[in-house]
């Protein structure tokens, strides 16, 4: 299993909960890098970066709407093609940043509480009540 | 000295078998033996079986989405403290209800009530575990139905009884899928409070009203409930190829069924004991007609039952033999024995009442008849003793149980025939 689950470490739920105004600085150099790293170029979401070879991920993958499903082998099918042609899309083709949604991050999260939650009950020790 | 006897009699009619409170809405009964019993079951009965669905198999679905997650936590949860409890979570269906039972070890009450408000109230009917936990329970439900002749038989025999309504699958079928959003805004109207009530074996009354009024008080879900269209008999002939030999146990079988509007009369309460069929001494067919019938052919079975539902009944005869043969033979013999059950004699009718008594006696003592006669019995505010039906089924006579057998059997026959439909007879040759 990768480190930290699925989805790996990110340290962005601390900044924005426990540090707002750093996290609010550092927006500006986020949005900037995530534009240079190019998924949006090829016409991807962040969510179709996430490794798929584990459990977790292919459950959550399961839990797809049928359209959401279809729409997300589609940009992957575009993005080999461009990929095999070493040039991103066409600039007016660029996925826009409005939809770049995490649509898969929050199954995959829902799915590693039930891993947990499993994990948990199975080690579980019973403790009689006091009185009983 | 007479008027003692009537006032015997009127104290008789009016006693009822446990008393019926309202709590918070919900109509509430307990059922306490004599002797305190060790586990204490709770079943909330609703009034949205087959009959009330919306959509063709949704009563079925949502029976299998009981106890998957809620507000409260997840299916895992549910199943794992149920586990650590020592208690067992069931729900059933049938035609005009759905059940859902928490049998458990007396004094948790409070923890499984919640349980059982949370799961009316409160659960997500997530798709994903409609995929992954739903349907392949009701996949293998389908599957095991199909394959068992008796039960295609008389689910069929329902079906061309009653059309629509009553005659609604109790299987969910490929072929009307059906989504978990209809799921959901059927559960909506069927777990309505007015739709609802709580049975209770194990446990007073009172205590079951006061643990109910905590566990449901918070959800005070109005709502509109279901609502059905009145029944009507149609009959008809539906005929199903079955190869018996790929499932093992299976056998031929073939139903004439014969329905009625209206509440079941006490003259057809008697009628499926006048019939007969199953022996109830060892070793012997016994005396009935239809177990005579039976006794030609090694391994075969003939058996009346009276279907009753709140609007309709169904008399049912189910006839199954190891060949499809025997049960043509058969079939036509049983034909001429259902005929001539409206001329019987007096004694006949007599022992059949016996029987009829001894069954309606012994409802209470099963769990499975008792869900099915207390929990209708509850919506309508008084469970009746399992005696009360002894002064209507005394009165009972030849003639009028003449009257009734030439009624019944004047409507069109239902017939339902699955095995080998090469040799299986067709209606109009059975010699009605």
């Amino acid at each position: 299993m990768a480190v930290g689950g699925a989805l790996g470490y990110s340290l962005a739920p601390i900044l924005k909960s426990r540090y707002a105004g750093i996290a609010k600085l550092l927006k500006p150099v986020a949005n900037l890098y995530a534009s240079a790293a190019g998924w949006r170029k090829m016409g991807l979401k962040y969510d179709d970066l996430i490794p798929e070879e584990s459990d977790e991920v292919q459950r959550a993958l399961s839990r797809l709407s049928p359209r959401e499903s279809y729409d997300r082998v589609f940009r992957h099918r575009i993005a080999f093609q461009q990929s095999i042609l070493h040039k991103p899309l066409p600039k007016d083709q660029w996925l826009p940043v409005s939809e770049d949604k995490r649509y898969l991050t929050q199954l995959i999260k829902n799915v590693e509480a039930e891993v947990k939650e499993r994990e948990e009950w199975d080690s579980l020790i019973v403790e009689r009540k006091k009185g009983h | 000295m007479l008027l003692s006897r009537l006032q015997r009699a009127s104290r008789s009619a009016l006693r009822t078998y446990a008393t019926v409170a309202e709590a918070s809405g919900v109509k509430v009964a307990g059922f306490e033996g004599g002797s305190p019993p060790a586990t204490t079951s709770i079943t909330v009965v609703v009034k949205g079986g087959a009959r009330y669905e919306s959509k063709p198999g949704v009563a079925h679905v949502l029976k299998n989405f009981a106890f998957k997650s809620t507000a409260g936590g997840s299916a895992l949860k549910t199943a794992r403290e149920t586990e650590l409890y020592g208690g067992v979570l069931s729900s059933a269906l049938s035609r005009e209800h759905l059940y859902l039972t928490a049998q458990f070890l007396r004094g948790d009450e409070a923890h499984f009530l919640e349980l059982l408000a949370s799961v009316l109230s409160s659960t997500h009917y997530y798709p994903h575990e409609y995929a992954e936990l739903v349907l392949p329970s009701i996949e293998s439900e389908t599957l095991a139905s199909l394959a068992s002749p008796s039960t295609l038989a008389l689910d069929l025999a329902h079906s061309i009884a009653f059309r629509r309504g009553l005659g609604n699958s109790l299987y969910a079928s490929p072929h009307s899928p059906v989504s978990a959003a209809d799921v959901k805004a059927y559960a909506q109207q069927a777990y309505a409070k007015s739709n609802i009530a709580v049975l209770g074996g194990g446990i007073s009354t009172d205590n079951l009203a006061k643990a109910v009024q905590s566990a449901f008080g918070g959800s005070s879900s109005g709502g509109s409930s279901l609502s059905g269209s009145t029944s009507t008999y149609y009959g008809g002939e539906q005929r199903v190829p079955l190869d018996v030999h790929a499932t093992p146990g299976a056998q031929p079988t073939l139903i004439i069924a014969f329905g009625s509007a209206g509440e079941a009369k006490p003259e057809l309460k008697v009628l499926p004991h006048l019939l007969g069929g199953q022996s109830s001494i060892k070793w012997t067919p016994g005396t009935s007609p239809l177990a005579l019938i039976a006794d030609k052919v090694p391994g075969s079975s003939i058996k009346a039952t009276l279907y009753p539902y709140s609007d309709a009944s169904l008399l049912a005869v189910q006839i199954s033999a190891p060949t499809s043969e025997a049960v043509g033979t058969l079939a036509k013999e049983a034909v001429q024995a259902i005929k001539a059950a409206g001329s019987a004699k007096a004694e006949e009718v007599k022992k059949a009442i016996a029987q009829a008594k001894f069954a309606e006696a012994t409802k209470f003592e099963y769990s499975d008849l008792f869900l099915q006669t207390a929990g209708p019995a509850l919506f309508s505010g008084s469970i009746p003793a399992p005696d009360s039906s002894f002064a209507s089924l005394d009165k009972v006579t030849a003639s009028a149980l003449t009257k009734s057998a030439t009624e019944l059997f004047k409507a069109k026959p239902t017939v339902v025939a699955v095995g080998d439909l090469g040799v299986l007879p067709y209606a109009d040759e059975l010699g009605f």
